[in-house]
Order: structure tokens, then sequence, then C-alpha cells
């Protein structure tokens, strides 16, 4: 029933009005526009647009993972874990992501060889590579801000529930996983659309520690074919059509959920 | 009837009962036994303690400390925490202890996130560990006796508050308890509302359950209780059958209280 609802909320005459002065204007750039490079790049630029998704969904899925402990001890102490997770949250927030990169790649990357045994291990492979850095820079900063938003989430779940949780005998790991952590991810739900978006365009930042994404790649198409407009009309078409799939995604969650609100 | 188990051993045994918030002491040694079938009745004027008395019954409120807490045959195991306060000691024992309370609350609080149905299940499952099959037709038991078996679909929020609270007296007896406590469970209800969640209460006693109700409701509390205990201050100011506490009001207190509410 919500899909239908979904599909003519699209068909309003203003929205149909809109859709065809896109289209038109799409038409008229890709007629007068030169994408004659675009045959030649699909192979880079498909690779590079897996390599973005896959940084934004990795740090998405461990940068939540973390946040939820990282929120939860804020509430809950002890409080030595709740000042560690408090100074964690205020470096990440107050500190620009393009520096905590740096910091890691061009910093720690450069102190790893310099630690004995490392270079024999298993991990090794991985610290010569530069995406594991843009990853890890990318889910401590989602991890950071999400951990600030979860903590506020937590609180805000009415005490009332939990004390019935409570009165009941549950064991509070079950109260957590049952009724504490879906009650506040429920709240978090309409932010996390917008919080999900910012993530998406803090990932061009790891072109500047050599991983070729999506933003890299038209870099070097536009050094290459020295052609600077259709590359850039081109990149902010795909980064608009990531942005809309979050979006569309986040709405249909919500309203998956919001039958119970 | 109800005199003959009155002699059976007693399912809560309260004795000298304290508790501070802060610098604030708001019981002060506090007695209370209750029997298997017992109704008791906890009145007093707001800040008299007994919202606190009954949320210490099933350790919401740690005590401050004291004398002894019997709960079901039980010692309630404490240990003295910091600065003065008691902590629990034995989890485990306080978890099983409170599986066998059931209790209710003036704010109804059912979890939004799930169905009414499921409000019923989720202690079943997750505290006793009933499979999901057994615990749908007691939850759908439960909630016919509550009047609300067309209702078992809804989440919370599309319910009125009687409903609700309706709601949240079937989920605390999904887990089949032994006492059940009331805190105030009409005062967040409109007017209109109260009657139809005081009938479900007066249908569980007259089935013979074990409860113990706070209340502001007067009159149920003369019609339905065996037995009525006035708080006032954090102490027990007077405490007796309905006739006794209602038409022959020994202290000053009960009788101001008495004619305050009349």
């Amino acid at each position: 029933m919500s899909d239908r609802m979904f599909l003519k909320d699209l068909l309003k005459p203003h929205r149909i009005a809109m859709a065809a002065v896109a289209g038109g204007l799409t038409l008229l750039l890709a007629i007068n526009m030169d994408w004659s490079w675009m045959p030649k790049y699909t192979p880079d630029i498909l690779r590079a647009l897996w390599i973005t998704m896959a940084l934004l969904a990795g740090s998405i899925v461990i940068g939540f993972l973390l946040a939820v402990p990282i929120g939860l001890v804020q509430v809950t102490g002890p409080r030595p874990l709740s000042l560690l997770a408090k100074t964690f949250c205020t470096l990440i927030r107050g500190t620009p992501i393009l520096l905590q990169m740096w910091v890691l790649y061009y910093g720690l990357g450069s102190l790893f060889p310099y630690l004995p045994g490392l270079r024999g291990s298993w991990i090794w492979p991985f610290l010569i590579e530069s995406w594991p850095y843009a990853l890890v820079a990318l889910t401590l900063s989602f991890a950071g801000y999400e951990g600030e938003v979860m903590r506020g989430a937590f609180k805000g779940v009415p005490r009332g529930e939990l004390e019935a949780a409570r009165a009941m005998g549950m064991h509070p790991l079950t109260i957590l996983r049952r009724i504490w952590l879906p009650r506040a991810v429920q709240r978090v739900l309409p932010t996390l659309g917008g919080e999900l978006i910012l993530q998406l365009k803090a990932t061009p930042l790891v072109a500047t520690i050599a991983v070729v994404d999506i933003y890299a790649v038209f870099g070097r198409i536009r050094q290459e074919t020295f052609i600077t407009y259709e590359p850039l009309l081109m990149l902010a078409l795909i980064y608009l059509l990531l942005a809309g799939s979050i979006t569309f995604a986040m709405r249909l969650l919500e309203m998956k959920l919001s039958a119970s609100r | 009837m109800r005199g003959q188990e009155h002699t059976a051993a007693p399912v809560i045994e309260l004795r000298d009962l304290y508790k501070s918030f802060g610098q604030v002491e708001v019981l002060k040694g506090i007695d209370l036994t209750a029997r298997p079938g017992e109704v008791i009745s906890l009145i007093g004027g707001s800040g008299s303690g007994k919202s606190t008395t009954l949320r210490c019954l099933n350790l919401l409120e740690i005590p401050t400390s004291t004398g002894l807490l019997k709960l079901l045959g039980e010692e309630v195991r404490l240990k003295p925490g910091k600065n003065g306060h008691s902590e629990i000691s034995d989890h485990r024992q306080l978890r099983r202890l409170r599986s066998r309370l059931g209790m209710v609350f003036q704010s109804f609080n059912l979890w939004p996130h799930m169905t009414l149905e499921q409000n019923v299940m989720e202690a079943q499952v997750q505290v006793l560990g009933r499979h999901k099959e057994e615990a749908g037709e007691v939850a759908r038991q439960l909630l016919d006796l509550v009047g609300l078996s067309e209702r078992r679909e809804m989440y919370p929020s599309y319910l009125s508050g009687g409903q609700q609270q309706r709601g949240a007296i079937a989920r605390a007896l999904a887990v089949d308890p032994e006492v059940m406590l009331f805190d105030e469970p009409t005062s967040a209800l409109d007017p209109e509302l109260v009657g139809e969640v005081l009938d479900v209460m007066q249908g569980l006693a007259e089935e013979g359950r074990t409860m113990i109700i706070v209340t502001h409701e007067m009159k149920f509390a003369a019609d339905v209780a065996d037995r009525v205990i006035f708080l006032n201050q954090g102490r027990v100011e007077e405490e007796g059958t309905p006739e006794q506490i209602f038409e022959a009001p020994k202290s000053v207190r009960l009788q101001q209280f008495i004619q305050s509410i009349n």
C-alpha cells in the first residue's frame, strides 16, 4: 500500500513539469557537449564508483557499530569509559576530517615501517596500501559524529519504557537489544539520512591520500583530455544520484518503521 | 474466605524501609506485609512516599537501608555501596524475583515499537523462554481478558490511555506474577477512561490475586482492598480495613486527608 502512495506522490503535476524541464536540459547538454571521452574512461569510472561506494558503505556500517557503544557508555557510564568516549567525540568533531586523514596516512603511516616485526606480519600488505587509511579515517569520523547523536538518542528514550522492562526481570543486555537500541535507532532515523549524505560528501577527501575514488578519476580525466565542464557535470550527476538513492532508501526505511510512531 | 488465606506465609515482608534522595529522607521506616490473595491499598497525600515504597518493593528504587526485605519468601540481598547507599548484590536473584512480580505504571510505559500483542509476548519469550506460539496464545487470552482482543495488532500510539493501561496490565500478567504492583494506574487517565481500568483491576482482585495498589481512587480502595495503609511524610500513619480507615479514622492527619478528598 505504501509503495503505491509513493508513486502517487511522484505523479503530481508540478513534479511532472520539473522532471520534464530536467529531462529537456539533460538532452540539450547531451547533444551539444563533448562526451567523446566517455567510452574510453567508463571502466575506470565504474571501478572508482565502486571504491567510493565501498568506502561509504564500509565507513557507515563500521562507524555506526562503533557509535552505539560510544553513545551508550556516555549515558550509562562507567565514568572512565564515558570520559574516553566524550574525548573521542570532541576530538573528531572539533578537527577537520582532512587533518585526521593526513595524520593517519602521513603521520601514523610513516611510523609503521619502523615498528619491529610489522613488516613480516599479515597486516603489512594493508598498511602499504592507502585505502585502509581512508576507510579508517572515514569510519572514525562517522563514529565520532554518530556517537554524539546516539548519546542523545539513548538518553531520549523515556525512562519508564526501560523501567517496565527491568520490572519484568529482563537482563540488561536483553533490554538493550530489544527495547533501548531499537527505540534509540527509531529516534535517529530522520537525522541519519542527512548524516549519510554528509558522509558521502566527505569521501572525495580520500583523493588527497592517493585513493582513486570517483572524484580522483574525474580529476585525471580532466587532466588527460583537457575537457573541463563535461567531466565535472558527469561527476555532479553521479553524486546527485548517490545522494538521491540514499534519501530514497532512508525514506522507505522510515515509512516502514513509522507505523509504530 | 480471604481470612483463611491470610494465615499463609507472606509473599512480601518489608521491615524498617528507609530511603533518601540526596539529603531528603522520603521514607522513614516503613513496614509492610502482604499475604497471598490480599489486596492492599497505599494511600496518602503527594510526597507521602507511597509510590517510592512500591518502587522499593521490586527494587526500581534501591532502599537506602532496610531491616528486612523478603519477596516470595526469599530475602533480597543488598550490600553496602558508595556514600552510605545500598547496592544490589545478586542481580540474578533480583531478575528472578522481579519476573514473579508484575508492575503497572502511571504512564503505562508500553513499548511503542511493538504491537500490543508483541508487548505482551516480549517478557514471556525473553524472560521465561517460552516459545513464540505459546506466548502468542497467552497474549491473545490476556488481551481478551482486558477487552482488547480486537486491538492486538495495533501500536500503542494508536490506543487511548485507558486501552494502553489495560494493555499494560495484560503485559504485566503475562509472566504469571504472584504479586501485582500498581503505581497510580489511573492518575494519567482522562476521567471517563478511569472506569474501564478499575473494572479490569477489580476483576483481578476477585480472582484472588495478590495486589498492592497505590491509588488516589478512594472509592475503589474502599471497595476492593482488604487492607488500607495510610502513609504520611514517609511513615505508616494508620493501617486497617477500609471500614476502619475511611469510617473511623483515628489519627488527625488521616481525618484531615479524608476530609480534603471528600
